[in-house]
């Protein structure tokens, strides 16, 4: 039995190079909220990083590490929660649960990953499932953003506690999001699309006395 | 009016700066660093409220979170009111507006307290059970004029200005408490590099050593907790949180912290930079060991009269004095059982006023600081207490005598001193509050006459809050117990060095809690014992000799403890009241249980920015803005915001008059069965499933068959609990041989994904499939109705011929440009397409099917026109037709049961049950009012016999009803019992207003019933 596309299991392109309007997860709360440009003042910002491709691995660490490497060129997490990126920060794979990870890469690259990730995987017991239109990518940046998170986050996001390179799947005011730490600078939020609108309302309601502005 | 009572030096109050303040209306000042207690006491305000239950006047008695009496009103407008603010924790600022919480027509001239007097001897405990037990009927009517009696504060009927919120921190060790013990521990554990978090509720860190007379170092104390202080604010791993009360301590070291950010500066939160806080904040801290550093709470001395305003705990007198240079009388006479409390008295005399005496229960007092009193000539009463506080709106003499405590009787003859200041001190509470809410019970210790916490793993306690008064020993007390905790964390730590505190001798206190009176207590005047609540030692005894022995019984017979300060100086007077009463020692009686709140908190801290458009999440779809631009009316689904439907403006408008939901039900319900509709299905849940064993996953937790699903092909599933009983359904599609898309309903989607996982996690690990949430993914659109054929054909490139794209089949094309997976699936009974495309696409598609669709009547319609449609077609909803005690085959669904599958599957089991065989269950079936203009209520009863006596045997209710425009008939599902035989007999719904409506069971399917329409 084997997993790959031409056999098994349907893959399906949803995206499309054609010039169709599209609309990110928070296209419609930029419109409805609005999106405070940042100021000189602004002791935190956001910026959404609309239509990567996200794809979820599931399935035994050991041959999907191999496959990863060898498409991807970079491994999977060698431990629970955590995030490693390629050498120029675009493509990612964090650690979600002992046998699923998340991998994240430049909009439109998700498919043919996908497939050569099935090639590579030949009968080995996976599954990889495409969810880009479902969730996108949040990024926090500013001195406030930690106070800004712990109003929002029960996980303790210390930098003793949360150092860069780890991720994790944590409750976010009462909804979900997956929160990582790719560098010093950043903080990242995975937001599921139907609940974008209420952690962005949240962000701004919670980011007021930080003077948050809305990058885009 | 001058400050009369405000000494020209000394305290921490800055002098220079001058605030202005009402209470009850009349103009007052008061300093920089005052609470408004203490400015009120600077100006010699007596009165602060009128009692609960007995109107007495009531004056300020404590200087802390013990404060039973002066309990406020603050606010200058309708939303900024709150009520029931303690004065002596409400920082004074300038224009702050308070007023008493009770007293009618006002607390000095109170009409109450008439009644109060009559009412004395007429209002024993239980006096509301007993007098207004009858009628019960009336009951909701007397208690609205018994509250507006008794009542406390009020609550603001405007919206509040202000925002509140959380905060989420975590720490290896929390203090709690920044007093001596406090600060010595959190230093400890801040040089040793932990996360340390310390808190206080005080307007400052430092606790007792604001205002104690002892030297550290030789230097006055609160210049040690300045240092430390500055030390601890420069550390990166120290949260220091003053005015932060610990209100509640809830498992794992989960406790919240409620800290008044702008409280102390005016009644709303100000704007800094264009920008405005919270005003208060919830702390919810996770920590690592928690170290209780409550301190102690002074116990008064129950004798009568001992609520006329100017009787005061003996340290609050102290605080008053040393803190903020008010002296809260000018003669003082000071009833106490020990040492510690002499400090009141060296206090008020170092103030310049005059000590009349004091009386001290024992009878050889001879301690350090009773050597000072002695040596400054003040005149001490040995073996004596004060039995009796004179005045009424003031105290005016203090009758003292010799008494025997033991026996608990006067012993000599009483005295009367003048005076209008009594300070009592019957020894120190451990402030055990915070234990208790882990559920610890606390324990007795006759050494220190208090109960010391009960402390689960992970919990210290230092200082005065297990008993260690001594100042010096209580800092060591801090530090060696924030060792403890860190080393409980597998930290090291070392000792640091404290300031040197010189010992003071303290003679041994003796337990003296109520004084005896000459009169028995039954009979004498009244002794408080809750301030608050106004229960007496009388009413304490009345209790024990009612029959009530539990502490728990008492307590609630008698409403001690009951107030906003839980009985925090009452309390354990009260048991040891009881203990005396019934025969038994304390430790016998035990001791109630302090639950959170340790004090009240206010609503906005609590709820923090859950509130108003953040309540609760709301879930949109990819074409939500459409919707709202299209009028729609929204329903909730779980968490989505799914349009209900959509009403146009009426034809024949008025401006802006639109459609009932009636009317645009039925427009909507026609235009699919005539024309085509247009829904909004991306809410449904929807799983990827992959994997080898993925068919035979789905037939264990499916009860129908999937072995011969082919790829391209859609099947209906049904889905059951172990016990047989339907919980979700959906349509599942092949995508490829071990590739499947289960659809599950909106609100199900999460309960369905934790299921499978739950039974390949712990069941069948062995199967090789895996499940994904691909919900958010996909955005789905439901084209359906005669013409959706021919507006779907006008931008897809998909063959759609219905030979080779069949109903439940689904196909792969690209839908106006964009790639789309498309379903021929129907919970119309009509022809329907489903599209599915990528979330991020789906305004686009949606907007080009109405760029089309005008020629075809393309309406959208919403939940409710879904249900009308699919219950004229028999199709039932999870959950609304269902409740989790109907059987597959109630539902009349054998056709979806494998009984033969080769493995068991979720519920089968169950379903061979008798119970589940029973003919006589409730079944699904359909109801045809006999008379078509009604449209039965969902949820009616149904009997077969409306003759019958009350209470009639009811055999089954509605569990769907609608107006069918296609049918021009209301038209009901119902489950009844046995009625799928009962085909054409007629039932009655009796309703609550007398009518009584009849129905005849048929089919549940009430349009097309051959299913054609849907295979056009």
């Amino acid at each position: 039995m084997s997993n790959t596309a031409a056999e098994k299991v349907r893959t399906f392109d949803t995206r499309t190079q054609a010039k169709i309007p599209v609309e990110s997860p928070l296209a419609y709360s930029y419109r409805r909220s609005g999106a405070p440009a940042p100021t000189a003042k602004s002791r935190v910002v956001l910026r959404e990083r609309p239509f990567l491709g996200h794809l979820v691995l599931r399935g035994g660490a050991i041959v999907l590490d191999e496959a990863v490497r060898e498409v991807l060129g970079i491994p999977l997490p060698g431990e629970p929660q955590g995030l490693v990126h390629d050498a120029d920060g675009q493509r990612s794979i964090q650690w979600i649960s002992p046998d699923e990870w998340l991998v994240i890469v430049p909009g439109g690259e998700e498919f043919a990953l996908e497939n050569r990730l099935r090639e590579s995987l030949g009968g080995a017991h996976f599954a990889i499932s495409n969810v880009s239109g479902g969730q996108t990518l949040v990024e926090l940046t500013g001195e406030a953003a930690r106070e800004l998170l712990m109003k929002s986050v029960i996980y303790d996001v210390h930098p003793s506690h949360f150092p860069v390179g780890k991720g994790v799947t944590t409750v976010f005011a009462k909804a979900t999001v997956i929160l990582r730490r790719p560098d010093e600078q950043r903080w990242e939020l995975v937001v599921r699309r139907s609940f974008a609108d209420y952690t962005y309302r949240w962000l701004l309601d919670a980011g007021e006395e930080y003077g948050i502005g809305v990058e885009r | 009016m001058s400050q009369l009572n405000r000494l020209t030096q000394g305290g921490r109050i800055d002098r220079t700066r001058k605030l202005s303040f009402t209470f009850n209306g009349k103009a007052h000042e008061g300093h920089a660093g005052d609470t408004l207690a203490s400015a009120l006491l600077a100006n010699g305000v007596d009165i602060v409220n009128r009692s609960f239950k007995y109107s007495r006047p009531r004056g300020i008695v404590a200087a802390g979170a013990e404060e039973p009496n002066a309990v406020v009103q603050l606010g200058t407008t309708e939303a900024a009111q709150v009520p029931n603010v303690r004065a002596t924790q409400q920082t004074l600022y300038d224009g702050l507006e308070a007023c008493s919480t009770n007293g009618w027509p006002n607390v000095q001239r109170d009409l109450m307290s008439l009644v109060g007097k009559l009412g004395g001897q007429f209002m024993p405990p239980g006096f509301y059970y007993k007098t207004f037990m009858a009628p019960a009927s009336l009951w909701m009517t007397y208690e609205k004029v018994i509250r507006k009696g008794a009542g406390l504060g009020r609550s603001p009927m405007e919206q509040d200005p202000d925002g509140y919120d959380h905060l989420n921190q975590h720490c290896d060790l929390l203090v709690i408490g920044g007093g001596p013990a406090g600060l010595a521990a959190a230093l400890t554990a801040a040089r040793a590099g932990a996360r340390v978090i310390l808190c206080d509720e005080q307007e400052e860190l430092g606790g007792s050593l604001l205002d104690t007379r002892e030297l550290l170092d030789d230097r006055p104390a609160a210049q040690w907790a300045e240092q430390v202080i500055a030390e601890l604010t420069e550390c990166d791993n120290v949260t220091l949180l003053a005015r932060t009360t610990a209100n509640g301590y809830h498992d794992h070291h989960f406790v919240t912290l409620h800290e008044r950010r702008t409280e102390h500066l005016g009644e709303t939160a100000p704007t800094v930079d264009g920008h405005r806080p919270s005003r208060s904040r919830m702390h919810r801290v996770r920590a690592g060991q928690v170290l209780l550093a409550t301190g102690a709470h002074e116990r008064p001395l129950v004798y009568a009269g001992n609520d006329v305003p100017g009787n005061l705990v003996a340290g609050a007198v102290s605080i008053y004095i040393r803190r903020y240079g008010v002296v809260p009388g000018n003669e003082l006479v000071l009833s106490t059982s020990n040492d510690h409390a002499y400090r009141a008295a060296l206090d008020w005399l170092e103030a310049g006023r005059e000590v009349v005496a004091i009386v001290d229960a024992r009878r050889n007092p001879d301690g350090e600081l009773v050597e000072q009193a002695r040596a400054r000539g003040i005149r001490i009463i040995e073996g004596a207490a004060v039995l009796e506080a004179k005045g009424d709106k003031r105290v005016s003499g203090a009758r003292v005598a010799t008494i025997d405590a033991e026996a608990f009787r006067v012993t000599g003859q009483a005295e009367t001193l003048a005076c209008d200041t009594i300070a009592s001190s019957g020894g120190y509470s451990p402030v055990i509050h915070l234990a208790s809410h882990t559920g610890a019970r606390p324990t007795w210790n006759d050494e220190i006459l208090g109960f010391v916490p009960g402390l689960v793993k992970g919990v210290h306690a230092a200082g005065s809050a297990r008993g260690v008064h001594d100042l010096a020993e209580g800092m060591a007390d801090g530090m060696a117990k924030a060792c403890e905790a860190l080393t409980a964390l597998g930290r090291c730590a070392d000792t640091i060095e404290l300031p040197r505190a010189d010992a003071i001798r303290e003679g041994k206190a003796c337990a003296l809690y109520q004084v005896p009176h000459e009169k028995p207590t039954l009979r004498g005047p009244k002794q408080f014992v809750d301030l608050q609540n106004d229960v007496t030692a009388a009413a304490i005894e009345l209790a024990t000799r009612e029959g009530f022995e539990s502490i728990e019984h008492v307590k609630r017979y008698t409403a001690m403890g009951f107030g906003t300060d839980q009985g925090k100086l009452g309390n354990i007077n009260g048991m040891a009241i009881a203990a005396r009463c019934l025969g038994k020692t304390i430790p016998e009686v035990g001791t109630t249980v302090f639950r959170p709140n340790y004090t009240p908190v206010t609503f906005g801290a609590i709820v923090g920015r859950h509130c108003r458009e953040l309540f609760d999440p709301e879930r949109y779809t990819a074409m939500h803005q459409w919707h709202v631009e299209h009028g729609a009316e929204f329903e909730d689904v779980g968490q989505w915001k799914r349009p209900w439907y959509f009403p146009k403006a009426r034809a024949s408008a008025v401006s802006g008059e639109r459609e009932s939901m009636e009317e645009a039900v039925a427009r909507e319900c026609r235009a699919v069965r005539e024309k085509v509709g247009i829904l909004d299905a991306s809410t449904l849940g929807k799983i990827d499933i992959q994997g080898p064993d993925a068919r035979e996953f789905l037939g264990r937790v499916y009860t129908n068959k999937w072995a011969k699903l082919a790829p391209g092909r859609v099947r209906y599933g049904l889905m059951c609990k172990d016990d047989g009983m339907v919980f979700d359904d959906g349509t599942t599609s092949c995508l490829g041989e071990n590739h499947f898309l289960m659809t599950t309903t909106t609100g199900g989607a999460a309960t369905v994904l934790e299921w499978l996982e739950l039974w390949h996690q712990t069941e069948w690990p062995e199967l090789e499939v895996t499940f994904n949430s691909v919900t958010d993914h996909w955005a789905t659109m439901t084209i359906t109705g005669p013409e959706a054929r021919k507006l779907l054909a006008e931008i897809t490139d998909m063959d759609l011929d219905r030979e080779s794209f069949k109903f439940m089949d689904w196909r792969e094309g690209v839908v106006a440009g964009v790639p789309a997976r498309v379903f021929r699936i129907s919970f119309t009974g009509e022809l329907a397409f489903e599209i599915n495309v990528q979330a991020n696409y789906a305004l686009h598609v949606w907007e080009t099917l109405f760029a089309h669709g005008d020629k075809y009547g393309l309406t959208p319609y919403g939940t409710e026109t879904m249900h009308v449609l699919r219950a004229e077609k028999g199709f039932i909803i999870a959950g609304q037709d269902t409740d989790g005690s109907v059987t597959p085959e109630d539902l009349g669904m054998q056709w979806a049961i494998g009984y033969d599958k080769p493995f068991s599957w979720i519920g089968k089991r169950a379903l061979s049950r008798p119970d589940t065989a029973r003919s006589d269950r409730k079944q699904l079936v359909g109801l045809r009012p006999k008379d078509p203009l009604v449209v039965l209520e969902e949820g009616a009863q149904i009997v077969f016999d409306p003759h019958h006596a009350i209470p009639m045997p009811m055999v089954g209710h509605v569990t769907s009803s609608y107006y069918s425009p296609t049918l021009d008939s209301g038209f009901a599902l119902a489950v009844v019992k046995g009625g799928q035989q009962k085909m054409g007999e007629t039932v009655y719904l009796p309703m609550a207003d007398g009518q009584v409506h009849e129905a005849e069971i048929v089919s549940p399917i009430f349009v097309d019933p051959k299913g054609e329409r849907q295979n056009v």
